[in-house]
């Protein structure tokens, strides 16, 4: 049966998913970029917290909090400044950005290893995993079950984020510029919202948020060089449930594939024996349903095979 | 004071130049040509290189009636004894994991083109990336491939030959001319009009679908050779190094071909075995020279993937077309119109 724990689990994940996918579909709606950097967002906003903690002595979440999404958001305007915007301007496609981007999330993820091998090296502290534990919020206990410091903190952070988000994108004018931008670029650009300025902002706020997720991860799991890393599958499959165009069923991705991964898996376990390490399955599974049942139309791959069939029928 | 063995390098550089360039070979097929961005080009080479090492391994084992499989030290033992007693179960258990590679590694290919080739680039690129992960997460934790070990013990096609720079020349000859004949047939591929419909799909996928080219099918179908042609890339490096483990196997891989594809320019073959030759050079060279060289402020390893990645972005900012350009295709009709230009040309 489901237990309790693996409810707190789900939220606790699924929260923390939200946070890490919810920026990738916001950066690709506006910039139509798959911007593989994000997983270097997640690590460094993690790595930043690491630093803090472990070098500097710093046990404030809330300093390492404003400390990632700064750097985190450097980075992604960087990227957008040094990189994004001169391919764009010479009319490069979307094969070519992507690649471009993966090239730099190479980069970017063996130069913090051997910044963190450095690191480690100097202070004689193994930086390469470290568990962190914030001193903020303290365990509480509800009628037996333990409700961690971590979850609550997921909890604030998150609401925190995405009330922050919504009302930058539904009420100022800023974020009504970023939504024109994602509608029609053409568009927007001929009615005299400053392109180049409006992304940049864009792209600070995605930095950071992923960041912070990244933050949020590592006071659940083990942080490691390899943190955004590991987590491709799962940001990846909940970007591609919200469409790479929804927001919101983004949001919802987050929860049905924490929920897959924990509930889902906690009961194939125990109903037909499947060992627990075969969990990334479960989510590339999900990921394969959703594209298979869920098409979306004509975007970039010509028309769909129904349309094909129907024509065909027809003759 | 440098101690450089000359022959050992040309011979482990021409190894790893023919398997890498098989493999950029069929990654330009499917990005420069087609316009597939596919990120899980590890995928394909990993299954070929399990394969083969399955196939070689789990045979020998069954031959001799030993049960402990090739992943313990008894059966690491029972195959270094017995696996080279037989010239031609050895050539031929080569052979059969070539073929058996490029089969199972172009079906898984065109397999998963089913779900995405109906969606656009981006997520073909995410579901194989996905898929590239997913492969190596299976692979570490599945018991008959060994696990975090791999496999070891798998014999070298010519461990009968008993001097061993004279095998390691046997086996780059062998690779060199696999990789003749994959240039060969991809030159053949791109200048035929299969070729053409390929540089069309590319650039104007709609207007291709509406001139009546079935596009769904002629993207399965490069796929499907461009995968099979990874598998073959991972039977040739099993048998090279003779183990193979999931760690051979990350998503950088796949970047390592990317960066040569673009170095070389996409869209052009030779272009490919030029980035691939380049890339692999300065790996060979770093791989053979940091030894000596004793430097431990920065791990080597790290800085070699450090330049790639900045290397991928530079190209594409200041050298899009890459060092040789793309060239329109040679057709007899291309030709003769050519000639005759040349000739109005001299003429005046």
């Amino acid at each position: 049966m489901i237990n309790p724990n693996q409810i707190l689990t789900m939220v606790h994940i699924g929260l923390i998913y939200m946070v890490l996918a919810v920026p990738l579909t916001l950066s690709y709606k506006t910039t139509k970029i798959i911007n593989f950097v994000h997983i270097n967002f997640i690590t460094y906003g993690a790595y930043m917290a690491v630093f803090l903690y472990s070098v500097i002595g710093l046990k404030n979440v809330f300093v390492a909090a404003v400390a990632a999404f700064l750097l985190g958001g450097m980075m992604a305007v960087i990227d957008n400044v040094f990189v994004f915007e001169p391919l764009r301007r010479r009319g490069a496609n979307v094969v070519i950005l992507m690649i471009a981007s993966l090239g730099l999330w190479i980069f970017y993820k063996y130069f913090l290893y051997s910044v963190v091998d450095a690191a480690s090296r100097v202070i004689k502290v193994n930086l390469v995993s470290q568990l962190i534990r914030f001193e903020n919020f303290p365990s509480l206990y509800v009628g037996g079950y333990v409700v961690k410091g971590s979850l609550l903190m997921t909890i604030l952070f998150s609401f925190l984020l995405m009330g922050l988000l919504y009302i930058i994108l539904q009420k100022t004018a800023i974020g009504k510029a970023i939504r024109a931008i994602s509608d029609n670029p053409g568009l927007a650009e001929i009615s005299g919202i400053p392109r180049s300025k409006v992304l940049n902002f864009m792209w600070f706020l995605a930095g950071g948020i992923a960041s912070i997720g990244g933050m949020l991860w590592i006071t659940y799991a083990i942080a490691t060089p390899e943190v955004g890393d590991t987590l491709i599958l799962q940001i990846f499959a909940i970007a591609v449930i919200g469409g790479l165009n929804s927001l919101l069923w983004t949001s919802v991705g987050a929860f049905i594939i924490a929920a897959a991964e924990t509930i889902g898996m906690a009961l194939l376990n125990q109903y037909f024996g499947v060992p627990t390490s075969f969990k990334p399955f479960i989510t590339f599974s999900t990921l394969l349903t959703v594209i298979i049942a869920f098409p979306p139309l004509g975007a970039g791959g010509g028309l769909p095979y129904r349309f094909i069939k129907k024509r065909r029928g027809e003759k | 004071m440098l101690q450089f063995d000359i022959l050992g390098f040309l011979a482990s550089w021409g190894t790893f130049l023919g398997i890498y360039a098989i493999l950029s070979i069929s990654l330009n097929l499917e990005v420069g040509f087609t316009g597939m961005a596919n990120f899980g080009k590890v995928a394909f080479y990993a299954i070929g290189a399990y394969l083969g090492a399955i196939i070689s391994t789990y045979t020998i084992l069954a031959i001799h009636n030993i049960s402990s499989p090739p992943y313990t030290t008894e059966g690491i033992i029972a195959l270094g004894r017995y696996g080279g007693e037989n010239p031609a179960l050895t050539v031929g258990l080569f052979v059969l994991s070539l073929i058996i590679g490029f089969i199972v590694a172009g079906v898984v290919g065109y397999l998963l083109t089913y779900p995405t080739l109906r969606v656009g680039p981006a997520f073909l690129g995410i579901t194989l990336l996905s898929f590239g992960e997913l492969l190596r997460i299976f692979l570490q934790n599945y018991e008959p491939v060994g696990k975090t070990n791999g496999i070891a013990g798998i014999p070298h096609p010519f461990v009968w030959v008993a001097n061993t720079a004279l095998r390691d020349w046997l086996y780059v000859i062998v690779v060199l001319g696999i990789l003749a004949i994959v240039y060969l047939y991809a030159q053949r591929v791109v200048n035929s009009p299969f070729g053409r419909v390929l540089k069309a799909i590319r650039d104007d996928e709609t207007a291709a679908l509406c001139m009546g080219k079935h596009v769904p099918r002629t993207k399965a179908t490069v796929l499907f050779i461009g995968s099979g042609f990874a598998g073959v890339a991972g039977v040739l490096m099993a048998f090279y190094l003779s183990s193979v483990n999931p760690n051979m196997f990350v998503t950088t891989v796949t970047f390592n071909i990317w960066a040569m594809v673009i170095l070389g320019g996409l869209a052009n073959n030779k272009g490919a075995i030029l980035g691939a030759g380049i890339v692999t050079f300065v790996d060979r060279i770093l791989t053979f020279v940091t030894p000596n060289l004793g430097i431990t402020a920065i791990t080597p390893d790290y800085m070699r993937w450090m330049v790639v990645g900045l290397l991928i972005v530079l190209v594409l900012m200041f050298l899009p077309k890459g060092l040789i350009p793309e060239k329109p295709i040679d057709t007899p009709v291309w030709k003769a119109v050519r000639k005759l230009l040349k000739e109005e040309v001299n003429g005046e």
